[in-house]
């Protein structure tokens, strides 16, 4: 287990993702990369019920799946005011999940997923993932883990110059936003500055920026897909947009 | 097989008989005695002549009463005794000339390498002393643990480095030495010298019962081989407290591992390794491929 760093990678115009994953997986093998099979990381997103009335957003639970750690379940739960509650359970939790359609139920259209080639260069494990939601196309998101080192300060630099070795984009100087410095509560009520970036990691980590991730993908279909039924395809979707995300859950479920 | 049996005792008696008869042909008539004698031995011939008649009949009989057998019988390893035992087909002429090659070979290699490690001065813990030169033992044996003690709680100063020293094996001391969250080590003294370094990374089990496994990291198992030659290299036998504060401030520049680019290229990654090699004299980071540019 080390510093896992993810990665959205723009999709140039007029270029299909595969097209792109399948250069970026040639450039790795050229680079003198090994392929190591394949990776899937999936969410799910339960919505409690019934909704507030006050207009309060919705208490969400997000369950989501790594193939790196297939023997856990990794839930996180969003009260909707941006605190967020953390869980490592064993693989039964999916079940438990089921039994609780009273107080929470499945949003089966937002079920999201990250999976493609996993490749291994040295101590680093690089994965190229194409985003899907309900079977439609997103986006790549690009995983690049350095498995000796498990504080990303100190190994930022390292992963910044193979993640533009291959990329061929430049990299931002800077930690990524997920350990950027940020204030937090302590237990005795006082604000504190606290750097993410020295923490040492966890898997949980991992997990959090791939919901980070699929929430900004979410979104981005949400607004989208808005523009696109409004725009005048016509009566029968006029009524759609209900399908999409309802407004109360979307704040659930990104960070306000 | 009885009838086996007794068709081979009758083709032994057969020759048996062959022999003796032609034996007394040889032996002749003592040459003196006159007719008497001579047909006497003319007599004794045509006797043993007709024995041997009547047993040739006797085995032609029983040859054809054999009968020929169903299943083929089983001679276990007599069976070998028919094949080819021509020592050109067999071809282990060759093969005994190569053996003896390379035997000769071996003798001759080990002798040179048993020459050679005795004058090896990388073996350090069981000196090998010729009579002719019998030198005061090593200072570096030493097995005073108090001034083990004093001299590891005397490196025991740089921030970010802890050492945990336990004795498993009596006197001798292993220590533990955790350099901030980058990276562990293994010590194993012997007395004041360090006899072994195991170097693992920072989330990997490094305790007294598994002190040989190696890291399951590259890095770190590149690091670890790096720090058994600068282990070599700072072992000094007249000042070995000096070798150990200086193998250990050379340890604890490690600690930069990931931090710092390599002095060379100037980039922090070479082959999918970090700078792994430290200058031990200046404590510069070096790819292993840069060093001895």
């Amino acid at each position: 287990m080390g510093v896992t760093v993810l990665q959205p990678y723009p999709l140039p115009e007029g270029k299909s993702g595969a097209h792109i994953i399948d250069q970026l997986g040639k450039r790795l093998l050229a680079l003198g990369a090994t392929h190591s099979g394949q990776f899937l990381v999936d969410c799910e997103t339960f919505i409690s019920t019934p909704q507030p009335h006050n207009g309060a957003p919705g208490r969400a639970v997000h369950v989501l799946h790594n193939s790196e750690y297939p023997a856990s379940t990794f839930s996180i739960i969003d009260n909707g005011t941006g605190k967020q509650v953390s869980l490592v359970a064993d693989n039964i939790f999916d079940l438990l999940m089921l039994k609780m359609t009273n107080t929470f139920t499945s949003k089966k259209q937002t079920k999201i997923e990250s999976r493609g080639a996993r490749f291994e260069y040295g101590d680093f494990v690089i994965k190229l993932g194409s985003v899907t939601m309900m079977e439609h196309f997103k986006g790549i998101l690009i995983e690049i883990e350095y498995k000796s080192c498990v504080i990303l300060a100190y190994c930022w630099e390292m992963i910044r110059e193979v993640l533009q070795g291959f990329l061929g984009i430049g990299v931002a100087k800077e930690f990524p936003s997920y350990f950027a410095t940020q204030t937090i509560m302590t237990a005795m009520g006082q604000q504190q500055l606290h750097a993410k970036h020295n923490d040492i990691y966890e898997p949980m980590d991992t997990v959090k920026q791939y919901l980070e991730q699929f929430t900004n993908y979410r979104k981005h279909v949400a607004l989208h897909g808005g523009m696109v039924s409004g725009g005048g395809q016509g009566g029968p979707t006029v009524g759609q947009p209900g399908v999409h995300i309802p407004p109360s859950s979307m704040v659930g479920m990104g960070r306000p | 097989m009885d009838k086996l049996n007794s068709t081979l005792t009758a083709v032994k008696n057969l020759r048996s008989n062959v022999k003796q008869c032609f034996e007394h042909l040889a032996d002749g008539t003592d040459g003196e005695g006159g007719e008497e004698s001579r047909n006497k031995f003319v007599h004794d011939f045509q006797e043993r002549f007709g024995a041997i008649n009547s047993q040739l009949r006797e085995v032609e009989q029983l040859i054809n009463g054999l009968q020929v057998p169903p299943t083929a019988y089983s001679l276990g390893n007599t069976a070998y005794l028919a094949q080819e035992t021509s020592q050109d087909r067999q071809a282990l002429y060759p093969q005994l000339v190569n053996s003896y090659k390379w035997i000769d070979k071996v003798h001759d290699h080990s002798f040179l390498a048993f020459n050679n490690l005795n004058q090896n001065t990388l073996r350090r813990s069981y000196n090998y002393c010729s009579q002719k030169r019998q030198r005061l033992p090593f200072s570096s044996f030493n097995n005073d643990p108090d001034h083990i003690d004093k001299l590891l709680s005397e490196i025991n100063t740089a921030p970010h480095t802890s050492y945990r020293i336990f004795r498993p094996f009596g006197t001798n001391a292993v220590a533990i030495v955790t350099i901030s969250n980058v990276m562990k080590a293994a010590i194993v003294f012997k007395g004041v010298l360090i006899e072994w370094v195991t170097v693992k990374g920072f989330d990997e089990p490094l305790e007294h019962d598994d002190l040989w496994a190696e890291s399951r990291y590259e890095v770190f198992r590149k690091v670890q081989e790096h720090a058994h030659s600068a282990m070599l290299h700072f072992f000094s036998p007249t000042l070995p407290d000096l070798a150990v504060k200086s193998y250990v401030t050379w340890l604890n520049s490690h600690i930069k591992l990931f931090l710092e680019p390599c002095k060379r290229c100037g980039k922090f990654v070479a082959n999918g390794l970090p700078p792994t090699w430290r200058d031990l004299r200046t404590l510069e980071p070096f790819h292993e491929e840069c060093r001895n540019c």
